[in-house]
């Protein structure tokens, strides 16, 4: 059932404010975002087989491969913990079931910040400041970040304390929270608080397929693979920004913890049902203003969220049987078009396709980047963006994805100028660390490392690991942003342009805009 | 002082390396520190080092699965090879037996790169992006596929890991641990000594490099720990080798090493 084009869907239209354009017409153009489509937790709407929203660039599909679900008492959309949060609060259908800034914003000034996604546990800088304060949630407010309290030393999966390879310091506490002291590194919690963007709660069973390159030993590093707790199988680690958790399940039981307040654990039937419900649903961007319908019949097989429904999961697409994301050239050779809107549409398809080829053929150097310039390739290496962004259909890297590319790490992550005369001033915690003198230090970091967050290394305690993160897919980026862990990306243009300075790869503005483009429609 | 055009040219054909160093002989063996350098082609950058006034040829940029993974920029790389008769690839003399490891300590000094030189190609062509009729790196190939089943082990079985100089397990592990764990589980395997080695080079030069002592213990335990950590459920004996090492400049690379006995 698409719901915004059939009739059954019409109710959905209406108690979602969706306009009336977008409900009589499947691929019109939705004139502004509706008022409201903030899905509360407890509002036991039904979420149906398919629907679209109003994004950046168009419209967002979700399609739920189940069929339309009611979600009064659904684990997923009920506050099950103590601060009247659910999983949905922050992995809004509307967002790609991520979150996006403006979604944020809209929210605090719709309820003057009282709504439950701006709870202090983690909605603030540090729990203890006033909640009625924006500059108390500036975090969340200014780059959509919500705060990740870390146990220092790290643990591993016994909750054994571990010896780490390096010491750590607060360089920069413009949060006051790392040196708090209950909430602090040294304080009574021995916590790390670092600030991430949510990850998008869809599209799991590709980000969860441990097909390949899954062993016990973790490719890239030799270190042991996290298993799985139910079957004793590893896992591929590719769910969250730092790995730390192994399954759909164990994320689940410990965001009910550390986002929601429960008091209890998660049942083993609202772990399932949590389960299962995010492997049915697949979100991908569904129609482009500029571009037109992205799902139509005999388009590019990599594009739309049924595409995504219908795909193969845990697949190399940056192979010699796969692309990333295929587009079987469909939009290479259009032609000029007939009128205006026809010309405007097949314009935008054939900037789209050279994009892909872009993000696909586009060598450039890949240098200094941990794991990816230490696993055999060399550093540097000539490549692409596929060479990272290699899963088929999602654009993450296949097993055990972690890298560092620098957006937490200086000499790269961006922060504002230090100057007597600057208007904007750091806003996210710097750490030092200094690895062990008696190990190899950092191969491109050295022994001390300046870092807005240490990533992986949080977890693993590896000095290579500081600031590596695991990649992230593409999909619903238009109803999502800002980018990267740290939200330091506003927009996708200003992705690229991370990435071109990173590389040096002294982009045409010409391939910026195609790949934007490309992005935008993912 | 005779002729200065003549010694300002000997000048400068010595600062270029192109005088002075006699071309090695082939069939000599190699040793040597030294930065590494990338050469663009039209197709993917070659890896070069200079030693001794000469050029050699190391290895060009492929994939996770070649046999010889370029070194990097920024850090010195240690070479062992044999000179070859070979004809110059990308400019240098091709080493037989190539075996290199990078130094783990950075080098800012390590930052030549070429650009590519129509005289300079190399025949390969890289697996293109995209399907394509190429072999993907982590496929097994034809002929291990087709290959008829091992017989059921007997007796100890012993493996040897061979690590980067002064690291410790790396990206080149997870193959032979995953190997360990599969002739366990096959030889009903009761115990295991896991052997550390510090490992030691003579380099040509005559100098000997060691490598820092206390690795042999670190590799060794780092092997039991991941074996057990991942399910071998046997009783494991961890030594290692720790002493001064010595080194007679043939096929060095093999001292920086872990030895695994599966005992039945």
């Amino acid at each position: 059932m698409r719901v915004n084009i059939s009739n059954k869907g019409k109710y959905w239209c209406s108690s979602l404010l969706l306009l009336a354009s977008l409900c009589s017409d499947g691929h019109a153009q939705p004139a502004s975002a509706p008022a409201d489509l903030w899905w509360a937790p407890g509002s036991g709407q039904m979420l149906p087989a398919s629907v679209d929203y109003p994004d950046e660039s168009g419209r967002l599909g979700l399609i739920n491969t189940s069929g339309a679900i009611g979600t009064s008492g659904h684990p997923f959309f009920e506050a099950l913990g103590t601060n009247g949060r659910a999983c949905v609060t922050c992995h809004q259908p509307a967002n790609a079931m991520s979150l996006a800034l403006t979604t944020i914003q809209q929210r605090w000034q719709a309820t003057a910040g009282s709504d439950p996604l701006f709870a202090p546990i983690d909605g603030q800088n540090c729990p203890d400041q006033p909640r009625a304060e924006a500059a108390s949630h500036s975090l969340l407010l200014q780059r959509g970040l919500f705060r990740v309290a870390l146990p220092w030393p790290p643990r591993d999966s016994k909750g054994n304390v571990t010896t780490p390879e390096f010491t750590i310091e607060v360089a920069r506490d413009p949060t006051r929270c790392n040196r708090h002291p209950v909430y602090g590194i040294d304080g009574t919690r021995h916590e790390i608080s670092v600030y991430r963007r949510p990850r998008p709660a869809a599209n799991l069973r590709y980000v969860s397929a441990s097909k390949f390159g899954v062993t016990p030993f973790i490719g890239k590093t030799g270190m042991l693979a996290a298993v799985d707790p139910e079957t004793g199988k590893p896992v591929n680690m590719n769910m969250m920004a730092d790995a730390r958790e192994a399954t759909l399940k164990t994320q689940a039981q410990s965001a009910a913890h550390s986002h929601m307040e429960v008091s209890k654990p998660l049942t083993a039937d609202q772990l399932s049902r949590i389960q299962q419900f995010e492997l049915q649903l697949y979100a991908a961007q569904r129609w482009s203003t500029l571009g037109g319908a992205l799902d139509e019949a005999g388009g590019p097989s990599g594009l739309g969220p049924q595409n995504m429904a219908n795909g193969r999961d845990g697949v190399l697409g940056n192979n010699t049987s796969n692309y990333v994301f295929p587009m079987e050239d469909k939009w290479s050779q259009l032609p000029a078009g007939n009128d205006a809107k026809e010309k405007e549409r097949n314009g935008f398809r054939a900037s789209v396709a050279r994009g892909h080829d872009v993000f696909f053929y586009r060598t450039f150097w890949i240098s200094d980047a941990m794991h990816i310039n230490t696993v055999g390739l060399g550093n540097p290496i000539k490549r692409t963006c596929a060479t990272c962004h290699g899963m088929h259909m999602t654009g993450m890297d296949t097993a055990n994805g972690w890298m560092d590319l620098g957006t937490t790490n200086r000499p790269w992550a961006l922060e504002p100028p230090e100057s007597p005369w600057a208007k904007e001033l750091p806003s996210l915690p710097l750490f030092k660390l200094t690895c062990r003198a008696d190990l190899p230090p950092h191969p491109f970091l050295g022994r001390v490392i300046y870092t807005q967050d240490p990533g992986r290394a949080l977890i693993s305690g590896k000095c290579e690991d500081v600031g590596a993160i695991v990649i992230q897919q593409f999909r619903g980026l238009a109803a999502r942003a800002p980018y990267f862990v740290n939200g330091s990306a506003a927009n996708l243009r200003e992705l690229v342009d991370f990435y071109d300075r990173r590389f040096n790869i002294r982009f045409t503005e010409q391939e910026k805009v195609d790949l934007v483009n490309f992005l935008g429609v993912l | 002082m005779g002729n200065p055009r003549f010694w300002l040219s000997l000048l400068a054909l010595t600062a270029a390396g192109e005088l002075l160093a006699a071309p090695p002989a082939t069939g000599n063996r190699l040793s040597f520190v030294s930065c590494p350098i990338v050469r663009d082609t039209r197709s993917v950058p070659c890896w070069l080092s200079e030693y001794e006034g000469n050029t050699y040829y190391l290895t060009i940029q492929s994939d996770v699965s070649a046999e010889v993974q370029p070194p990097m920029l920024g850090h010195k790389v240690l070479v062992e090879g044999v000179v070859s008769a070979a004809p110059a690839v990308c400019g240098g003399i091709v080493l037989e037996k190539v075996r290199l490891s990078v130094m783990p300590e950075q080098d800012a000094s390590c930052n030549t790169m070429l650009p590519a030189d129509e005289h300079y190609t190399i025949d390969f062509n890289p697996r293109p992006p995209g399907p394509s009729g190429g072999r993907l790196a982590f496929d097994p190939s034809p002929a291990s596929a087709t290959a008829p089943a091992p017989a059921p082990p007997k007796g100890p079985q012993t493996f040897q890991l061979y690590f980067d100089f002064d690291k410790s397990v790396s990206f080149r592990h997870p193959a032979p641990l995953v190997s360990i764990l599969e002739m366990a589980e096959k030889l009903h395997a009761t115990r295991m000594t896991v052997t550390g080695v510090r490992g030691a080079h003579k380099l040509s030069n005559g100098n000997l490099l060691q490598e820092s002592a206390g690795v042999g213990q670190r590799r060794a335990e780092e092997v039991a720990g991941l074996l057990l950590g991942a399910g071998l459920k046997i009783p494991a004996t961890t030594t290692w080798i720790d002493g001064t090492p010595d080194a007679d400049g043939v096929d060095d690379w093999q001292s920086r090493r872990v030895t695994v006995e599966l005992l039945p």
